[in-house]
């Protein structure tokens, strides 16, 4: 039995791999895709929109099949841990380029005309001016993204990738015992979410500017 | 604009770097598999006796020996591919895996997409009374009038359920639920049920060993022949597998297996 659950926590380490792909991932396009939604043209922005608007409607499990069971082998060639991870990036992007759009609007506009009255050029005033603040701003309801992104990950199973959840299944089948597999899935993921969250507050709390209440 | 261009390449780019591309240009699938040494197989370990993982997360059981056993005698090694059962005929259809063996049943709707092999496996049910027993079963409905054993969440307990005891014929209460159908077979003999339903191949080795045991009927009941999925059209993974199956039939390994895996 000592060895079942040391089993199921073996898969802890795919959970988070699969979490630290997909998270930054997701955070690096979702920030491009909000600086292009909020500073770029009639065009960009509108195609930004769109991208959010695609990728918030799919499930992210057909996403999921899409990019491993058709695209992957026929285009580019992904492992399924790969696919799994870029696929769950992908769709959370769509999220943060909308955290982090409310969080550089919420910069207040006059800040941008004053750094450019001062000869700051547009991307320097971006890049010292709004970012710094913003990104600060979109701590707290990042960390609500990534509790998400950190559950969804177990959607990689689909593909074999033997996490907790694929696990757990595993090991209900082996000893008729689903209270106890299940139970322990459930609680490795709660310890998970609540440190992650934790860190994150803590986070917050130490960035935190006074001009920000 | 050009800076996602930049980084979508760049992405593209690493993807292929880290995924590992396949091999050559080989005459056929059979060919590319023994090209590279190893056959990738599909299963989905939750599924004891046939598929399930040990304690320290090995594959055991039927189907995991069975191709093993398969994977040696084509002289390449086995690489298991675990995935949830709804993704297996997918996933050999998009040649992600070269084969899933995993309790597949013969199927039409199936065979349209994909492939299947000759059956390595029927799993015909057996009817076991002790000696003494003085009723009569000529139908396998005709159990209903007894106290019937069968083990806890198989095809057998599945049937029994679904048809005897669904049309009110079996009472709940005579249907008695054992974890081992060694243990059944034990009470078996002692009288305390009179029927007992199980695999045939573990039956009749269980009737030899604790004696005192008869078996009374057997025939197809709670599922049917099993066959290992293959790629559609992939005429010659299929000849070689199947050549390997009859051999593996003829000498008595894959009854072996039944009952060491059937049979406790």
């Amino acid at each position: 039995m000592g060895n079942f659950f040391s089993y199921i926590v073996q898969g802890t380490a795919i959970t988070v791999a699969v979490t630290l792909v997909a998270l930054p991932f997701g955070l690096i396009l979702g920030l491009l895709m909000a600086l292009v939604h909020t500073y770029g043209g009639k065009i960009l922005n509108r195609g930004a929109a769109a991208y959010s608007l695609l990728l918030r409607g799919v499930p992210p499990i057909v996403l999921l099949f899409i990019l491993y069971f058709i695209l992957s082998g026929r285009f580019i060639n992904l492992s399924p841990f790969w696919a799994g991870s870029f696929s769950l990036g992908i769709v959370s992007s769509a999220y943060q380029m909308e955290i982090l759009r409310g969080a550089l609007l919420s910069v207040g506009g006059g800040q941008m005309t004053a750094a450019r009255a001062i000869g700051m050029s547009r991307v320097q005033s971006i890049r010292y001016i709004v970012l710094p603040q913003a990104l600060r701003l979109a701590i707290p309801p990042w960390s609500n993204e990534v509790s998400i992104v950190l559950k969804d990950s177990s959607l990689v199973y689909a593909l074999g990738v033997p996490e907790i959840l694929r696990r757990a299944q595993q090991l209900s089948a082996t000893t008729q015992d689903p209270f106890l597999a299940y139970g322990t899935a459930a609680l490795i993921y709660f310890v998970l979410v609540f440190a992650t969250n934790r860190a994150l507050d803590y986070l917050s709390e130490r960035t935190k500017l006074p001009t920000h209440p | 604009m050009k800076r996602i261009l930049v980084v979508v390449t760049l992405l593209v780019a690493a993807s292929l770097v880290l995924s590992a591309c396949g091999g050559g240009a080989a005459a056929n699938h059979l060919e590319a598999i023994k090209e590279a040494g190893v056959i990738k197989v599909g299963t989905s370990a939750d599924y004891p006796p046939f598929e399930s993982v040990d304690e320290s997360g090995n594959k055991v059981g039927f189907d995991i020996d069975l191709m093993t056993e398969i994977a040696k005698r084509l002289d390449v090694k086995l690489e298991w591919v675990d995935m949830p059962f709804d993704s297996l005929i997918a996933a050999v259809q998009e040649g992600k895996i070269d084969a899933s063996i995993s309790a597949f049943n013969y199927n039409e709707d199936r065979d349209k997409m994909i492939d299947f092999s000759e059956a390595y496996y029927t799993s015909e049910d057996a009817f076991t009374v002790a000696d003494g027993f003085t009723g009569t079963i000529v139908n396998p409905e005709d159990v209903a009038a007894y106290k019937v054993g069968v083990q806890t969440g198989t095809t057998q307990d599945g049937w029994l359920t679904d048809t005897l005891v669904a049309d009110g014929t079996l009472p709940e209460e005579n249907l008695f639920r054992y974890d081992r159908v060694d243990q059944a077979m034990l009470d078996l003999q002692n009288g305390r049920i009179e029927v007992m339903m199980s695999d045939y191949i573990p039956a009749q080795a269980l009737a030899k060993q604790l004696g005192g045991l008869e078996i009374v009927y057997h025939g197809v009941l709670s599922s049917g022949p099993m066959n290992i999925v293959i790629p559609d059209g992939d005429a010659e993974l299929q000849q070689a597998i199947d050549e390997i199956i009859k051999q593996l039939q003829a000498e008595g390994f894959i009854d072996g297996l039944a009952v060491k895996y059937f049979a406790e």
